[in-house]
């Protein structure tokens, strides 16, 4: 019994924006499954079965969307599988999608994440009666919030070390079209100025409320090694989920994120972390969560990895680890779709398919995602060469 | 293709759990299967769940049953919006790839606080359909008279179904509903919708359902008889009327063909049928003959706890091959209105 | 008193549906008395897909006329329709195929009674006063029935239509949340403590989730109404539909003297984010038994409700240290 070899053979995005509203959600999802198929240089009728994930069915008010989605996914007749692990679930699906290849099931499976916010309100859908944590009935920021700071106590980062991730993070968003955010005036004053909504967490440190989509083709080593295209080959993938309230439970750096990064690290064979890995593709919907997983993927000593902010080594232009070349979560959150978008970014810059937002010469990237109380995590690295 | 197979199932299913939580309902389950093989959840290389947030009523609803499974230490773990059974073929394909040997799959439901045909409502077409409110016993209704009326099934067929799972269920400790297995009962029970009568339509319960998969050598030291998957697949149909046969039930067809059901004789069928005229649809299209029997536990219309009947009907046709009632069984879970997707799973004692 | 019995909520929603390029101006057709399908291929697709239903590829809109007249090919009948349905007395859902169109739509007959009803009869399209751009903008009846409609076109395309979803939920309150609750009716607050580990959980949620054990009464035990903010942020309220928060105000954790772990949400509002701080040690003022509110307590999250308290004023101990408290930070 061994495992297959898988690679992304294509991706495809929707432009992202607050609200999409040209386009039904049968539109939205063919958008990126269409520009993905195209990439792939292949027809609906080449894929064998559809993976697709999306955040809580109460953004939209369908439940298992995917149901009425079928036909539109090109599905009837094939096998449709949809996955949900809170925000981590874009990575999560791709990652099921990736264990089809792998397990010799399928040749090309099409897989998918979206969200169409605009339906209804975040902040609404998550602060439902019976959450499963009452921290949450503020939404997401009032969550993390206290987490935040006992990060910046414990790791004596200087106050602005957020605000420069999110001005980062929108600067870079500046060069990739699909990205939601384009703030072409911003000022780094602005972003520091900018109200405090879940203090110690400002306006300008959150993520945006998105519409979109994201759909990559994942197809087997024939199908890999036939493509025209630069494809991205899957060295290591990993998930770990944790239970989220005990006591002694460490929430700045949750075990099952350094056991997930130790895991698919070690899959990849990868020792050094911060030199062998090019680019990283990062989930971070609040700026500090930045220099909070530098640390836990091991990119950075514990309570160092501010310091790696400060010093730019994460931009783009000079870093020797960009992260979020994209534009990140901090620029466009489709919620379902955000972890997606990381993966299928990640295997953009490994394909040199980036564009304006290419880093020189990747030849291997992390994707990331996390989700719920930082308790559920999806990663995967990708290199130009077979593992 | 491995050999992975089931070697232990537990479920709990009551026409309401009341006082129980979610994770309350599921902790006994998950102590008895660990109980029968040995594995404790640190033994476990894969979890995978399935359940529904719009059932639950609240966003994540699945990270607070999470809390029941022991997910510390961290653990590999995976959840499906979908009913049980994909969860289980998430963790079969995992254990398909090699890295693993054991998985855990669970799942669950409690419908009994909400109006489950009002929230099934809002899993049709959100521009054409679901803002009409047709709820389930309708569309079923719809579908019944259609096959009535065309002759592709009997009035009389329907109220045999109805009797056979009422007889079944007498001997099962699982099923909401049971005993009163006779024609005359059944014709006189209340009509629900049109052609269908209350028998016709499956009897809402609360529950959930824990199984163990285990690959190969550790599957034979873990369990005397284990369950051997010989085949598992699942496809779906088409959602809008346009592409759809209410007639039959093709996606169900075909991964039945794909799973290989008709390659040798079938003992034992669990079918997933949430009315009567759609078990008889099942019974076609997976090709059932007289020599099965069929849902000897009296299948989901005994007792239909949404999001898990699925795989309590892999659960029972696993639990009687392990036991020696059949050699082999095939298992049915579906979801969607009208039988849209349909999983199939054939099961083989040693 | 408020009940302790069950909980009763109704999610609800009213969604807004951008509508795209085909089901727009199939709504916008609805609202303007008229029923459109879409040409794809050799078919007339009414309701009108964007898309090749059987192979997924791409149609251009191409849509045409169909109706009002149509035949019923299947049908059931709602004896005792809900709110929601589209009529408040018994009417029929069926399957109807338009006149000019090779595909059903599910839609709603009003045939006033049951014994209309048959497969194969002829309906027509009926279209209500008040049009919104929704597909329950039009109903059918029996041909005969049918009576000529003036409808006036709208100005704007329809670009959304508007979604209410109201799920109602009603569920008894779990015997550990009882009993909680009958605590605060007492002013005590009551967690559980493991059998296994011996950690006081609060409040108690009938099971230890790191043990894996069930939780029973024998469990229970009293922990002091005193205790140590551990984590806290001030909230700045977004205006979302069912918002009722317009300041700003401050909500923490506070470990309870005896508790293992913290009691989540509580709102702090008569306190500045100033003078607040993790490590504080704050006791809670009770409202008068009489006047606590037991009706936001639920069987999954929540514990101290603000029906139940007045305010938590520090006690003036000396802080706590935050090291000794930092793996309690949520």
């Amino acid at each position: 019994m061994s495992k297959n070899n898988c690679a992304v053979v294509g991706v495809g995005q929707t432009k992202y924006q607050t609200t999409r509203g040209d386009v039904s959600m049968a539109g939205l999802v063919r958008e990126a499954a269409y520009r993905a198929l195209e990439d792939a240089e292949m027809s609906w009728s080449d894929i064998d079965a559809v993976v697709i994930g999306k955040a809580p069915d109460f953004f939209e008010g369908v439940m298992m969307p995917e149901i009425y989605l079928a036909e539109a996914l090109g599905c009837a007749g094939k096998p449709i599988l949809r996955v949900h692990t809170a925000g981590s679930v874009g990575g999560s699906t791709a990652l099921v999608a990736t264990s089809l290849i792998q397990a010799g099931i399928h040749e090309r499976v099409l897989t998918l994440g979206f969200e169409k916010q605009s339906e209804s309100n975040a902040t609404w859908a998550l602060s439902l009666p019976q959450p499963f944590s009452v921290s949450i009935n503020a939404g997401a920021g009032g969550y993390f919030s206290p987490i935040i700071r006992q990060y910046m106590i414990e790791s004596a980062a200087p106050e602005l070390i957020g605000c420069m991730v999110a001005f980062k993070d929108r600067q870079h968003a500046l060069r990739n079209p699909y990205a939601h955010l384009h703030q072409h005036d911003l000022t780094f004053d602005q972003v520091v100025e900018a109200p405090m909504l879940w203090e110690p967490i400002r306006y300008s440190e959150t993520c945006p409320s998105s519409d979109g989509a994201c759909a990559m083709v994942l197809g087997s080593e024939s199908v890999g090694d036939a493509s025209s295209k630069p494809v991205a080959w899957v060295q290591g993938t990993s998930m770990r989920s944790e239970a989220n309230t005990f006591p002694g439970r460490n929430e700045v750096n949750p075990r099952a994120s350094r056991e997930c990064a130790d895991d698919v690290f070690s899959q990849a064979g990868i020792t050094d972390r911060r030199r062998e890995i090019d680019v990283v593709e990062m989930y971070v919907p609040f700026s500090w969560y930045e220099p909070m997983w530098l640390e836990s993927l091991g990119f950075a000593e514990i309570g160092e990895g501010w310091k790696m902010v400060e010093e730019g080594a994460t931009h783009i232009d000079g870093g020797d680890l960009p992260v979020n070349c994209s534009g990140g979560v901090l620029s466009t959150n489709p919620i379902g779709a955000s972890g997606m978008i990381r993966f299928a970014e990640a295997a953009l810059q490994v394909r040199q398919m980036a564009g304006e937002h290419q880093v020189d010469g990747v030849q291997r990237s992390l994707g990331h995602a996390y989700g719920g109380g930082a308790q559920y995590f999806a990663m995967w690295i990708l290199g130009d060469t077979k593992p | 293709m491995r050999d992975v197979a089931i070697v232990a199932a537990g479920q709990r299913q009551q026409a309401a759990f009341t006082d129980e939580t979610e994770v309350q309902i599921l902790l006994p389950i998950f102590e008895q299967v660990r109980n029968d093989t040995g594995l404790e959840q640190s033994d476990i290389g894969f979890t995978c769940s399935g359940s529904s947030d719009f059932l639950a009523g609240s966003a994540f609803s699945f990270v607070g049953t999470l809390e029941g499974v022991g997910a510390y230490p961290p653990i590999c773990e995976s959840h499906v919006e979908m009913d049980g059974a994909w969860a289980l073929y998430e963790a079969w394909v995992k254990l398909q790839i090699g890295e693993i040997d054991t998985a855990l799959v669970y799942s669950y439901g409690k419908s009994s606080p909400g109006s489950l045909r009002d929230v099934l409502s809002t899993q049709l077409d959100p521009y054409y359909l679901a803002p009409l409110w047709p709820d389930a016993f309708a569309l079923g209704a719809l579908q019944a008279r259609m096959m009535l009326e065309q002759d592709i099934v009997s009035r009389d067929r329907l109220t045999e179904i109805a009797v056979r799972s009422r007889d079944h269920a007498s001997s099962s400790p699982h099923a909401v509903r049971k005993g009163d297995a006779t024609t005359d009962f059944v014709e006189a029970s209340p009509v629900i919708a049109d052609p269908l009568r209350a028998d016709d339509c499956a009897a809402g319960a609360d529950g959930g359902c824990v199984i163990i998969l285990a690959a190969g050598d550790i599957a034979k030291n873990v369990c005397d008889r284990p369950a051997w998957i010989r085949g598992i697949e699942h496809r779906t149909d088409a959602h809008s009327l346009a592409g759809r046969d209410l007639l039959s039930a093709q996606s169900a067809a075909l991964a039945a063909n794909a799973a290989g059901v008709g390659d040798d004789k079938i003992d034992i069928a669990e079918l997933h049928g949430p009315f009567t005229h759609q078990e008889h649809l099942l019974e076609t299209a997976l090709g059932i003959t007289d020599e099965t029997i069929v849902n000897p536990s009296g299948g989901a219309l005994a007792g239909h706890t949404m999001m898990a009947a699925g795989l309590m009907r892999i659960a029972e046709a696993a639990t009687r091959v392990s036991a020696g009632a059949g050699d082999r069984a095939v298992a049915h879970a579906t979801s969607g209105p009208w039988l849209q997707q349909n999983l199939v799973c054939v099961m083989e004692g040693d | 008193m408020t009940k302790l019995e069950s909980i009763d909520y109704t999610l609800e929603y009213p969604y807004t549906r951008s509508t795209g390029p085909v089901w727009g101006p199939f709504l916008t057709g609805l609202r303007d008395g008229k029923i459109l399908g879409a040409r794809i291929g050799n078919k007339i697709y009414c309701p009108p897909l964007e898309f090749d239903p059987e192979t997924a590829a791409a149609a251009e809109p191409d849509l045409v006329e169909v109706g009002p007249g149509g035949t019923v090919s299947g049908w059931t009948w709602v004896t005792k329709p809900t709110t929601k349905h589209p009529f408040d007395h018994p009417f029929a859902f069926a399957l109807i195929v338009l006149d000019g169109a090779d595909t059903a739509m599910a839609h709603a007959i009003d045939a006033k009674t049951e014994a209309a009803m048959r497969t194969g009869m002829r309906v027509s399209a009926q279209f209500r006063d008040e049009r919104v751009g929704a597909v329950t903008d039009v109903y059918f009846v029996p041909e005969a029935d049918a009576v000529d409609q003036e409808i006036a076109a709208g100005d704007e395309p329809v670009a959304i239509t508007i979604h209410s979803i109201g799920v109602d939920i009603s569920e008894p309150l779990s015997p550990h949340r009882v009993r909680f609750a009958e605590g605060l009716r007492n002013g005590k607050i009551i967690g559980q403590k493991s059998p296994t580990s011996g950690l006081v959980y609060v409040p108690g949620r009938g099971y230890d989730n790191m043990e894996r054990v069930r939780m029973d009464e024998s469990c229970d035990v009293e922990v002091a109404d005193v205790g140590t903010v551990v984590a806290y942020t001030t909230i700045s309220p977004i205006q979302y539909h069912g918002q009722t928060e317009t300041e700003p105000y401050i909500r923490c954790s506070i470990l309870l003297d005896g508790a293992d772990q913290p009691l989540g949400g509580i709102d702090i509002r008569d306190m500045t984010p100033e003078e607040f701080r993790t490590g504080m040690r704050l006791k809670c003022v009770w409202r008068p038994p009489e006047e606590r509110d037991y009706s936001d307590l639920d069987n999954r999250g929540g514990g101290l409700t603000e029906g139940v308290y007045e305010r938590w004023e520090p006690t003036g101990e000396p802080d706590v240290d935050f090291e000794s408290i930092k793996e309690h930070t949520w």
